[in-house]
Formats: C-alpha cells, structure tokens, sequence
C-alpha cells in the first residue's frame, strides 16, 4: 500500500516538475500558482487559485518524512489579512488554513492545518516568519516556524534574471527540538521561481514555483 | 470643392480616433517581479491593451492600448487592485 502511495507520489510530482517554491500564497486575481518544495521535512504539493484580492482556495498534499512517514492532503484556504503597499516596499500578513486526511500506514486520521506567513520586501532585502501548525490525531500534532532572510546581490529589472542569496532557518520543537538553517539561492524569471539550497544536515532543498 | 473638404475632415476624424493611447501609471509596492506579473498578465487580457511594459526601478507600468482605444482610470486602477498593488498617478499621451 505504502508502495501505491509513493508510487503516486512519485507520478504526481513528475507531472507537475514539467510545469516548476514558496512564494506568496496569492497570486492575482484569475491567476493560478503551483508551488512544490522537497526538502528535510519532506514533499509538498500545492496548487491555488487566486479569486478575490484577498482570497485563494486550493490544494495541499505533504509527504512527510521527518522522524515519521505520513501523507497529508486536503483543500486549503489562504487568506491576505493585511497588505502594507509601500513606495519602496510591500509587507504582507497571510493565513493558510486546511482540513482533510492524513495517512500513516493503514492508520487513517482527519488532519488539519493553519499557518500565518508574514514577510517584508524590498527591492534589495527580503524577511519572512512563519509559524505552522499540524494536527492529524494519533499520526502528527506538532509546529514548526520557519524564517527567511536574505538580499538580491544585484538589483534587476522585471525583465531579468532576479538572483537572491538567502538563509532559512528552520525549528521544529516537536522532531527532537531541532534546529535547521539551510543557505539558499532564489532565482525567478518572469513567472518560474525556484529554489536550490543545502540544509545543515545535510539535506538538498529544491523549491519551485509557477504562476499562470 | 465641398467633397474634398468634407473627405479631409472625415480622413482627419478617422486617423484622429483610430490614435492608439499611451498609459503610465506609478504603482505602490511593486517591488518583486515575480509578483508584478500579475500586472502584466491581467493588462494583457483585456481586450483594449496592446502591449504593458513594468519598469520596477521606476515602479511604473505603461500600457499602450490598441488603435482607437482606451482603458478608463476606474480600469487600471481595478487592474491594479486586482493584481495586489496601490496605484499611484496616471498620466496619459495620444
């Protein structure tokens, strides 16, 4: 069964790697974004449609697999609580709610899931913290936070190769209380983003994401 | 005499309306072009638009509609709004 699943996984994911992290969980209004990231934690697939200004409605799925393997996946609602629209910068406070099943094995259990991600830009610096937590019953009750910070190098126009030079840092008190802090490179390009970065234990991150 | 006349007034009339618009706007908090293109894409599908151009220095968006064409303020502003920003001031050129 567990083969099914990964399998599936596997299938889904080769799908979508045709299309390419995390960025905002809205998009425009009428725009759709799907965003994939693997890394220490595990594979995360989301795909929203952004239809209001402040509203986007989608779908998650993680294939976890830190301390423990399970899946996860439902509908999930992102909300843009606040938008601050600066003349040299934007700050942002989001929500993302979801419910649905998660899966360990033969165990089936309902799940849900509310983060608030709020970040800072400009042109030259980027912050983020988000704070995120899971409950899917006797299969997974925990949070993490996680908080980026980092600077473009070089500053690029709409049309350039946009480069960033990043450090995420990860905390997830309930997997042994540890602390993760991974150097990243951001690239995006018109509508493709991704992310590549190597975590202090030792694991590959890959991030990407793609609006249409 | 009249004909002629009358022909250049209508010739004039017509290449007078059938002028394409140049639209420039400031918009606040556009500082990502990841993001911005949602601007770009929204622009594009309205029937109207011919070409968008995002400057991020500048923080400006210049649109340039189809001959004989326009986009009302409330429109690029709606646009605008639509794609997540602020707009600042519109200034238009024939």
């Amino acid at each position: 069964m567990k083969a099914t699943y990964r399998l599936f996984l596997c299938l889904v994911l080769t799908l979508v790697v045709a299309l390419p992290a995390q960025a905002k969980p809205l998009s425009y209004v009428g725009g759709t974004m799907v965003m994939q990231e693997n890394d220490e934690t595990g594979h995360t697939l989301s795909v929203d449609y952004t239809f209001d200004p402040h509203f986007a409605l989608g779908l998650y799925a993680k294939y976890e697999i830190n301390q423990r393997e399970f899946y996860m996946a439902g509908p999930e609602l992102n909300t843009l609580i606040k938008r601050w629209n600066l003349p040299d910068g934007q700050g942002n406070i989001f929500s993302m709610t979801g419910a649905g099943i998660a899966r360990q094995g033969s165990n089936s259990q309902p799940a849900a899931w509310a983060a608030l991600l709020a970040d800072y830009e400009t042109r030259r610096w980027f912050f983020s913290y988000e704070p995120r937590l899971v409950y899917a019953g006797d299969i997974e009750s925990s949070f993490w936070q996680r908080a980026y910070a980092g600077f473009a190098p070089y500053l690029a126009n709409y049309d350039d190769l946009n480069t960033w030079l990043l450090l995420r840092m990860d905390h997830h008190p309930a997997k042994n209380d540890h602390f993760v802090v991974t150097p990243v490179l951001r690239f995006f390009y018109k509508t493709i983003w991704l992310e590549v970065g190597y975590s202090s234990n030792q694991h590959v991150m890959v991030n990407w994401t793609v609006q249409f | 005499m009249r004909h002629i006349i009358l022909t250049v007034v209508i010739f004039a009339g017509l290449s007078g309306s059938a002028l394409a618009e140049t639209i420039k706007t400031t918009v606040n908090g556009m500082v990502c072009a990841f993001c911005a293109t949602g601007i770009e894409k929204t622009f594009r599908r309205q029937p109207e638009v011919d070409t968008v151009h995002v400057d991020l220095p500048k923080k400006l968006v210049t649109i340039k509609t189809k001959p004989g064409k326009t986009l009302s303020d409330a429109k690029v502003k709606e646009v605008i709004t639509y794609s997540g920003y602020t707009i600042g001031k519109i200034v238009r050129e024939k």
